[in-house]
């Protein structure tokens, strides 16, 4: 740049930084916005993301399909889209949270059935509803510290096979006395149910949140907005009509439904109390669904060759008392605002996990964000939350709409089961 | 009063120490983007401003101040690295010239007590410390971050401060022995310090991401108490010995980046502001002292006591006169125009 040009660079970004209505450009380094969008080699890349149609829990098309099998088929799909070498990958982590003992030898023996050499390591995690953004966090945390070069962040649940009371075992004493650490194993709609009450969260608020991402969905799903995102999965399925079991290709989420509005939920009784407000029209569904992302380092990429689609940028996490779980992405969208330097004004869409209409309405609410940037596909009330994969799905959900509508900044959060919340950062490309 | 700097848009403003009818302007040709720059003295008559004089640069002129030793002489903070040593009594040409810096000088300023050293900074991240009498600057103190504004406290010779585009305040004391800190005493995030952690900590306290800084003043009278502003909007106050919680007052309202503030000569409280907004505005921050609350530092707001919104372009340069009614001050701005006005006039406004 010739020295005119670096001066009015300088005072464009004295104009850009103010909150005015010239929008930052990408040439100008002084807002927190525009430093978001410079691109460096050091930069964590997604080069690819996707994931398995999401599937009702006990009924939808994965219901007798292993977890471990969904995982195979989200890393094929993976290798075939990104064409990456199996034999780059030196690291998998997988989010999941009720498969006994973690699931971590079942997701070992999926990836060397995905056809990864054994070179290929893995390891399976659990931070909850977490878990598959977890995943990617812990991925990329490890190419930037350069323990390895190309890993992949996963998360994977069959909710239909693997939900139930064993998820948790017997609280012992000294856990049942301390007050705090007895409220953790409260269930997720009763403790939601009491902070929809503590914080005020009318019924009608929460049906027409839940009703619009309802729709949102539907409208999304007959545009095709998912058909980038979402891998087929041929599998096996047993219909429960005829006891015949035979091959069906899953392409869609069947949660999605038509012809719901806000005054259909408002027929529905409450699930957790008689005066309550929370029933499974404004809950997240129980599915069944796997997703995956492939991140290396930007110089990696364009050394193999990798479309790059986005980059991972940063991401927080934050502890809440147990009992306002809910609140979780309240405390941590500030969070990882604060380690990037930039406002909720710089975000283009939000994808905050719908565990329950009543905590991601008050979080949205509560940090003032436009409600026309959070989960413009919809979210987990509409096509379900399978628990250790949501957080993995929503980096596809979110790259894909972005790329879609030519923008660039987006943040990823979701609420925590027993009290924290985790959000992240992330550019498309 | 006005005056119009035909071709050349200002960029600073000062009226002498010595006699109270005479101001400085200098200004840049194109908008300081590219081309002259110019350096006017001005005389305040009966008639009107009366231009004395005036110096052609090579490059713009970004920033000036007067010697407080020597009553004809000024220095010039150039585009092209250079800072100038200009007397009236020697027409055309500086009389000293140091090109110390990399990249453009964007602020210079006088030793107020001392009077016998002057600073510069520049956007190649130093702050370099001269005596009219050396060929060389006496010393540089780095920033690594693009210096847009330096001062000298009006109270003490040997501290030096700085705002920089990386968001922070920093003060050098010249008394401290030389070491790796090169005399950097305080850093001070302008934008506030990161959360601390553990049961207080409350996500929705108000928080400003870092911006640029591109201004700030000691206040004359509270030898404590600092003013920063810059791209964010805001202007904040602090008080250096208790930056740990945060800016002591917010004055908020200017609409886009504030380009200059100077705290009143002759009010303890009160402070002139010049933005990109286009106006210039009064402020008062109510002589705020410190929130130590344990829990609460929230600063405290402060006043807007009136505006002057005369100019049509940004608004880069304001000061205060230090003589007369106390309420004379001069702008300068993109405009090409110089005004001379009254700060009490506005404030009377409201």
């Amino acid at each position: 740049m010739s020295a005119a040009q670096n001066r009015l660079t300088q005072v464009s970004g004295h104009l850009a930084g103010s909150k005015s209505t010239l929008a930052p450009t990408e040439g100008d380094t002084s807002s927190g916005r525009s430093k978001l969008l410079q691109k460096h080699a050091d930069d964590i890349v997604v080069t690819a993301c996707l994931r398995t149609p999401f599937t009702k829990g006990g009924k939808g098309g994965f219901k007798d399909t292993q977890a471990a099998d969904l995982l195979i088929g989200a890393f094929k799909a993976l290798l075939e889209r990104s064409r990456i070498d199996p034999a780059l990958v030196e690291d998998i982590a997988v989010g999941s949270v009720l498969p006994p003992g973690g699931g971590a030898t079942e997701f070992r023996a999926a990836a060397l059935a995905a056809g990864f050499p054994v070179s290929a390591a893995v390891r399976s995690l659990n931070r909850q509803c977490s878990s598959g953004l977890q995943a990617c966090v812990d991925v990329a945390n490890q190419i930037k510290a350069g323990m390895i070069e190309v890993g992949i962040g996963a998360g994977v649940e069959s909710m239909s096979l693997q939900y139930g009371p064993g998820a948790v075992t017997e609280f012992s004493e000294l856990l049942e006395s301390h007050p705090e650490s007895a409220n953790c194993k409260v269930p997720m709609g009763v403790l939601s149910e009491k902070m929809a009450k503590d914080r005020n969260i009318p019924r009608d608020v929460q049906d027409a949140f839940a009703a619009n991402s309802y729709q949102k969905a539907l409208q999304a799903q007959e545009a095709g907005l998912f058909d980038e995102e979402i891998a087929p999965l041929r599998v096996q399925w047993e219909d429960p009509k005829t006891s015949e079991t035979k091959e069906i290709t899953v392409s869609k989420d069947d949660g999605v439904r038509p012809g719901i509005t806000k005054e259909s939920l408002g027929k529905i009784k409450p699930a957790f109390a008689k005066d309550g407000s929370i029933h499974a029209g404004n809950a997240s569904q129980i599915s069944d669904g796997a997703a995956a992302v492939l991140l290396m380092k930007r110089s990696t990429a364009e050394r193999l060759g990798q479309t790059i689609i986005g980059k991972y940028v940063a991401a927080s996490v934050a502890g809440v008392a147990p009992l306002l779980m809910g609140i979780g992405p309240w405390a941590a969208i500030p969070k990882v605002f604060e380690q990037v330097g930039i406002s909720k004004d710089d975000v283009d869409i939000f994808e905050i996990n719908e565990a329950f209409a009543s905590q991601c309405v008050w979080c949205a609410n509560e940090l003032g964000i436009d409600q026309n940037k959070i989960n413009p596909k919809g979210g987990a009330i509409a096509f379900g939350h399978p628990l250790g994969c949501t957080g993995a799905r929503q980096v596809s959900t979110l790259l894909y709409e972005l790329r879609r509508r030519g923008e660039r900044v987006g943040v990823t959060s979701m609420c925590v089961g027993t009290g924290m919340g985790m959000a992240a950062v992330w550019v498309a490309e | 009063m006005e005056y119009r700097t035909t071709g050349f848009n200002g960029y600073a403003v000062q009226y002498s120490p010595f006699v109270n009818s005479s101001i400085a302007v200098g200004a840049a040709a194109n908008f300081g983007l590219v081309g002259n720059g110019r350096l006017y003295f001005f005389d305040l008559t009966a008639q009107g401003i009366v231009a004395q004089k005036w110096y052609n640069t090579q490059d713009a002129i970004y920033d000036i101040a007067y010697s407080e030793q020597n009553a004809n002489q000024l220095i010039a903070g150039c585009g092209d690295g250079t800072v100038k040593l200009f007397d009236t009594k020697v027409p055309d040409y500086p009389i000293m010239e140091w090109k110390e810096h990399n990249r453009e000088v964007y602020a210079v300023a006088w030793n107020l007590v001392s009077k016998d050293t002057f600073v510069s900074s520049s956007w190649d991240g130093t702050i370099k410390l001269y005596s009219p009498e050396r060929p060389q600057a006496l010393l540089t103190l780095p920033t690594h971050s693009c210096t847009y504004s330096t001062h000298f406290s009006p109270h003490s010779p040997s501290i030096i401060s700085s705002v920089t585009s990386d968001s922070h305040l920093r003060v050098f004391d010249l008394r401290t022995p030389a070491s790796a800190s090169n005399h950097l005493v305080h850093l001070i995030p302008i934008h506030g310090h990161a959360p601390q952690q553990g049961p207080s900590y409350n996500p929705l306290r108000p928080r400003h991401p870092p911006s640029e800084a591109l201004t700030h003043d000691w206040n004359k009278y509270r030898d404590t108490t600092v003013a920063t502003a810059g791209v964010d909007t805001i202007i904040r106050t602090f008080d250096i010995r208790h930056h740990k919680h945060g800016a002591t007052a917010h004055l908020e309202g200017h609409k886009y980046a504030v380009r200059r503030i100077a705290w009143s000569p002759h009010a303890p409280d009160m402070l002139l502001s010049a933005s990109y907004d286009m106006t210039c505005r009064v402020w008062s921050d109510r002589m705020a002292t410190p929130n130590i609350t344990p829990g609460s530092h929230a600063p405290s707001q402060g006043a807007e006591l009136g505006r002057m919104d005369v100019h049509t372009e940004f608004v880069t340069g304001v000061d205060w006169c230090l003589f007369g009614g106390q309420g004379w001050c001069a702008s300068t701005a993109w405009d090409e125009r110089l005004l001379v006005w009254d700060a009490r006039s506005v404030m009377n406004q409201r």
